[in-house]
């Protein structure tokens, strides 16, 4: 959503929509973590009572969805894509192909025996 | 050789007092594991590399002090001076307003 975007770029990387949305759920998750985390204690001790409880409950639900650690995907550095995408390499598959062949990626090569 | 359960507590105690564990012998859910959870807020928010300064942002800040050279800008400015060379450049801004159409009816 547009109130937690940060008003100026800032993302180094390939940027189109999706990458900035991603890093504005990112920066908001982390935000709001401690909450969350501190909501989730209240709910899993059964030594609170229960009206506590169901009041964290009610609380943890109704938080923004960007605070969600759910909503937040991986995507590629190098073009933006959300599917196919190497984790230690932060990129698509393809990608990784292209950049470990022109040798940028350090320690990566080719296997063959 | 069977231990009494009472003793069993004791040593149970001791030890959650030694590791500064939460001393539960009925096993309640206390969402302590909750707790016990490390943040990873902050490795998740650093995953896309930031942008770091350009050199348009150096020099907008030390403008007059600092001298130096942007390379992708100059070549622009060349390129520019070649199409103007050919003719193929932008047009020049208009001054003044529009002049009306004449077959325009109202």
């Amino acid at each position: 959503m547009s109130m937690f975007r940060a008003k100026k770029l800032d993302l180094g990387c390939f940027v189109k929509a999706r990458t900035i949305r991603d890093h504005t759920k990112r920066k908001v998750f982390e935000e709001h973590e401690a909450e969350r985390q501190a909501l989730r204690y209240v709910i899993r001790n059964t030594t609170l009572p229960p009206r506590t409880r169901a009041t964290a409950q009610l609380q943890l639900s109704q938080m923004h969805c960007y605070t969600r650690p759910t909503q937040i995907r991986n995507r590629c550095i190098m073009g933006g894509q959300g599917r196919g995408v190497l984790r230690a390499f932060k990129m698509t598959r393809f990608n990784f192909r292209m950049e470990a062949m022109a040798g940028n990626l350090p320690g990566v090569k080719r296997a063959s025996w | 050789m069977s231990v009494p359960r009472a003793r069993l507590l004791d040593l149970m105690k001791a030890q959650c007092q030694v590791f500064a564990t939460t001393f539960n012998p009925e096993g309640i859910r206390m969402g302590n594991k909750v707790l016990r959870q490390r943040l990873k807020g902050p490795a998740l928010a650093a995953y896309y590399p930031r942008k770091l300064a350009s050199i348009k942002d150096v020099k907008r800040e030390f403008g007059p002090v600092l001298a130096t050279w942007d390379d992708a800008e100059e070549d622009r400015f060349e390129y520019i001076e070649e199409l103007k060379q050919r003719g193929k450049s932008a047009p020049k801004k208009k001054k003044g307003p529009p002049a009306p159409t004449p077959g325009k009816k109202r």
